[in-house]
């Protein structure tokens, strides 16, 4: 009798236990299921973790893909853009170049000035568009690479004309003595142009009129200020 | 007093899980492979109760044997590479319909004779007036 009780109560202690045991470790386990989230990184078997990495790893080749061919293009369009610039650069650099050749900008280098005054007793008189257009001619030849009259510049469509046998105009405006050319190019070459004996300057100064031959290191001559126009070239 | 035992042990297995700090979600394949062992386990008894078969040492060797051995048994598939936790489920709940069988063959078969029975006294009772 005694045995069985006690045969029954280490049945109830034992079983007891196996109930604690049973119960304890699967509450664990729900309250495990409920509070993880089955999407979160930690959580998630290796396999899942596999997929997801491979997923990620093609999405990260096309994203690099893509970026490839949009540097590749970037570059391309900086190279055009490189090459654009280049371009305007030598457009630009060769319009300057005409424009200083036609006279279209203010030019300051070596040359020598020339003043003629008037000397309204000397022999021949006045001095006549004629005088003028000798002396530029003469310094043209000896190499002058510009050259004004009373600031105004002369071009290659520069007129140097008389008119009423009394006004003098150069490029459509009048001018009055005291007439200074101005010239720019080899100094030496220039001045023995104008001083040499037989040149105009020399007959001018054998007429009697007041005239100068100045050196000068930087000699500025303007720009020709009207418009270059050709409505008649075809 | 097995079922107070029963009752009680499940209340406080119940407030002990409910308190207890939570664990790591790679340790939750092993805990329920487990948990399914240590059921199987407990129907076993009861089927085994029913066929007045049941040994407290076989029952308690079986209940906990199960379980460690099922988590070892996991333990060594993800070793090998091998979902041996899948095999280990299809047996425990294979087990479980066949005790819950014997068990539900034996209250079906004790209810049907007690309802025969009371259905005999009751003719006997009428038959004897």
């Amino acid at each position: 009798m005694k045995h069985i009780k006690k045969g029954k109560i280490t049945l109830t202690i034992v079983i007891g236990i196996a109930c604690i045991a049973l119960t304890t470790v699967m509450f664990m386990q729900f309250k495990m299921v409920n509070q993880t989230d089955i999407d979160e990184l930690e959580v998630m078997r290796e396999e899942e973790l596999r997929t997801e990495l491979a997923e990620w790893k093609n999405k990260y080749e096309e994203a690099e893909n893509q970026y490839n061919s949009q540097l590749a293009k970037l570059e391309e369009y900086n190279q055009k853009e490189e090459s654009e610039t280049e371009t305007a650069e030598l457009v630009q650099k060769e319009l300057d170049e005409v424009n200083l050749l036609l006279g279209k900008t203010d030019v300051e280098g070596e040359g020598i000035i020339i003043t003629l005054k008037e000397n309204s007793e000397a022999e021949s008189g006045i001095i006549t568009s004629d005088n003028l257009n000798m002396i530029v001619n003469n310094l043209k030849e000896a190499g002058a690479e510009a050259i004004s009259i009373n600031e105004q510049r002369i071009v290659n469509m520069s007129d140097i004309v008389t008119v009423n046998d009394v006004i003098i105009r150069v490029n459509q405006q009048r001018i009055l003595t005291p007439y200074i050319i101005k010239a720019i190019g080899n100094q030496s070459y220039l001045e023995s142009a104008m001083s040499g004996n037989g040149s105009e300057v020399d007959k001018l100064q054998k007429l009697g009129h007041d005239i100068k031959i100045e050196k000068d290191n930087k000699v500025q001559i303007p720009k020709y200020d009207k418009d270059l126009k050709s409505d008649y070239i075809e | 007093m097995v079922i107070v035992a029963i009752i009680v042990g499940c209340l406080i297995g119940a407030f002990i899980g409910i308190n207890a700090p939570t664990i790591s979600y790679t340790y939750s394949s092993y805990l329920a492979i487990a948990i399914i062992a240590a059921l199987d386990s407990v129907f076993g008894g009861i089927a085994s109760v029913i066929n007045k078969k049941f040994d407290i040492k076989i029952f308690i060797s079986g209940f906990f044997g199960n379980a460690i051995l099922a988590i070892l048994l996991t333990i060594l598939g993800q070793k090998l590479n091998v979902d041996i936790y899948l095999a280990a489920i299809v047996v425990f709940v294979w087990r479980m319909f066949m005790n819950l069988g014997t068990i539900r063959r034996y209250y079906v078969e004790k209810w049907t004779n007690k309802i025969k029975s009371l259905k005999s006294n009751k003719d006997n009772k009428q038959a004897e007036k």
